[in-house]
């Protein structure tokens, strides 16, 4: 296994209010193998976007040191942009060109002959599914087609990484799907993938290893099963009549065999069970006998929001905003500068939950 | 080699981008045709007077104009520096190889060719109404243009990646834009006002570019206004480019 990306202690600091620094990266360590696909997955702010910016040059590395490609990213910032492609959540198509004109003038920059160009051009629309409107002005496509052009742009030197920053925000589930196809096929073809997201169902379901990123650190990382078998256990939620009684019923549980990592949220009892199906009749039966009314439960296999919780003590879904349970507050993430302001710091609105990630900032980056 | 290139292509980019923006183009061709329209009858009974050249009004007029027009030009790219940064277009350059000072050339080569569109169009349109043509006068005055133009460019893009956002840029931009003005003698000379506004005046570039525009404008290649145009632009857009570069280079957004 051969490490195309190794970082070592990355960290970044940007000046904050009252000269106080915030640390948006604290010693980041991480390594990505040739032909992976690799998901950076935490809460706005954790700092994911930072790091990307850090190992494609865009930003300066304040501390640690890290190598894309066999290359020191901040002695030869140059070479390492030649190596690698990097599509940004904005995207960064020019809406005034032809998709084709966007992906010449792109190539052309890589270096490429024209001929040659016009060739990968033409496979990488056909590729992308753009084919058929490569003739008209980026400002006509639909959502799902500018994407798709943004990723082209990525991919149209054919580097040995490509990095992409929150992939499949704005999109609806279709062409979510469909933007994970195109990306695992970039995979098949030898490209190492490097993405950043904050939606769980798509850390689970496209990348092959994840690392979880919180206040700037990594906190656990593996591939989704592993981190999910961390966990060791199906995590069981209890609802009871109110906060006294949720009490009582952990008191009761908390010795039992086979429970671990109880905790008390308001009137909701969570545990984790080795065997969940199996230990649910017995704990129902306790309860019962001590005379806590269970108004209902939920039984799941551990997620990877369960990892997040258990490495954080936070839910993905609330993170980035620890005073406040994260309601939607509609505030688009577009006003918080992406680029400049780094994500630290920024509240987070909407946590998008697993099976809904058009929903929230969807729109704002569209 | 490969900057030369870069060059080219980011040259060519902005070109097509700013020919697919056809209201730009209309401001950009009325504003001069306005100035000679709406201010030169203003003059028309001012030349002669004491301190003002006797002629044509457009003679002691168009050179100004030519000046105004490569400060304004300068002053717009950074406008869609701006919207190239919130819609992610800059920071997809910048993560190419492309050199850093083509990201900066092209759109200011770019924007100076419109420049000196323009500069035709007024040029022509002005010796119809008397305007004397000197050739190769306004051949050399292309330089300074040209110098101005370009510093107040570089400027202009450097200032919006540093700023960021168009409030800040705006503000700054336009807060330079009126003393600038008001300081180079476009529509009068500044050597009708007092001593302390033509002290003043010599730290203005744009000032040197009017007062060398006219001169060249005339026909005439010797005389101090040249020379001094030349002293003071060279440097000053040689030093603005590198700053502006490696604004480009290290630019946070």
């Amino acid at each position: 296994m051969t490490a195309v990306i190794e970082a070592r202690e990355l960290r970044k600091n940007f000046p904050g209010r009252r000269d106080q620094a915030i640390e948006a990266v604290r010693g980041v360590s991480l390594q990505v193998a040739r032909g992976e696909i690799v998901g950076f997955l935490g809460p706005n702010g954790a700092g994911k976007t930072t790091t990307l910016r850090m190992l494609t040059t865009l930003l300066p590395i304040d501390g640690g040191s890290a190598e894309v490609a066999g290359l020191d990213v901040r002695r030869q910032p140059g070479r390492v942009r030649a190596r690698i492609g990097y599509v940004s959540q904005l995207g960064g198509a020019d809406e005034l060109a032809t998709g084709r004109e966007n992906l010449t003038l792109q190539g052309r920059l890589y270096g490429g002959r024209r001929g040659d160009v016009a060739r990968r051009v033409g496979e990488v629309l056909e590729r992308f599914d753009l084919a058929g409107f490569a003739d008209r002005r980026v400002r006509t496509y639909s959502g799902g087609q500018r994407r798709r052009l943004d990723v082209a742009l990525g991919v149209v030197h054919e580097p040995e990484v490509l990095f992409l920053d929150e992939p499949s925000t704005g999109l609806d589930p279709q062409n979510r799907a469909s933007l994970w196809d195109h990306i695992r096929g970039l995979r098949d073809r030898g490209t190492t993938v490097f993405l950043t997201t904050h939606y769980l169902d798509e850390a689970d379901v496209l990348c092959d290893r994840i690392m979880i990123i919180d206040h700037g650190t990594v906190v656990a990382q593996g591939t989704p099963r592993a981190l999910k078998q961390q966990v060791a256990g199906d995590a069981i939620v209890l609802v009871t009549r109110d906060a006294d009684a949720a009490g009582l019923a952990a008191a009761e549980l908390a010795g039992q065999p086979g429970v671990r990592d109880l905790t008390v949220e308001a009137a909701a009892v969570r545990m984790y069970a080795s065997d969940g199906a199996a230990a649910l009749p017995g704990l129902l039966r306790l309860l019962d006998r001590a005379g806590v009314p269970v108004r209902s439960l939920r039984l799941s296999e551990p997620s990877l929001d369960d990892v997040f919780l258990r490495q954080t003590g936070r839910s993905l879904r609330d993170a980035g905003d620890p005073a406040a349970p994260a309601p939607d507050q509609g505030v688009p993430d577009q006003d918080a500068p992406d680029h400049g302001v780094p994500d630290h710091g920024v509240p987070d609105h909407s946590a998008p939950d697993h099976g809904a990630p058009d929903h929230g900032d969807a729109e704002a980056v569209a | 080699m490969k900057a030369l290139t870069d060059i080219g292509l980011l040259f060519r980019r902005h070109l097509v981008q700013l020919l697919r923006s056809p209201v730009w183009l209309v401001v950009g061709f009325s504003t001069p045709i306005l100035y000679l329209a709406l201010f030169t009858p203003l003059l028309k009974d001012l030349v002669g007077l004491p301190g003002l050249p006797s002629g044509n009004v457009l003679d002691l007029f168009l050179p100004g104009i030519l000046a105004l027009l490569a400060f304004a030009s300068g002053s717009g790219p950074g406008f869609s520096t701006i919207f190239e940064l919130r819609s992610g277009v800059i920071e997809r350059l910048r993560v190419t190889p492309a050199s850093r000072f083509a990201i900066l050339a092209g759109p200011i080569l770019a924007s100076m060719l419109l420049m000196f569109c323009f500069d035709l169009v007024v040029v022509t349109i002005g010796a119809a109404f008397g305007f004397h043509v000197h050739a190769a006068g306004l051949l050399l005055l292309c330089v300074p243009l040209a110098l101005l133009m370009a510093t107040m460019a570089a400027f202009s893009i450097a200032t919006a990646l540093a700023t960021g956002d168009i409030n800040g840029f705006a503000a700054v931009i336009n807060g330079l834009n009126l003393p600038v003005l008001l300081l180079g003698g476009v529509l009068l000379p500044i050597s009708l006002g007092p001593e302390w506004m033509k002290v003043l005046a010599h730290l203005n570039p744009l000032y040197y570019t009017v007062t060398a525009a006219r001169v060249l404008a005339a026909g005439t290649f010797t005389g101090a206004a040249v020379w001094q145009a030349f002293a003071v632009l060279t440097p000053l857009c040689v030093v603005v480019l590198g700053w502006a570069t490696a604004v480009v280079r290290r630019a946070v957004a």
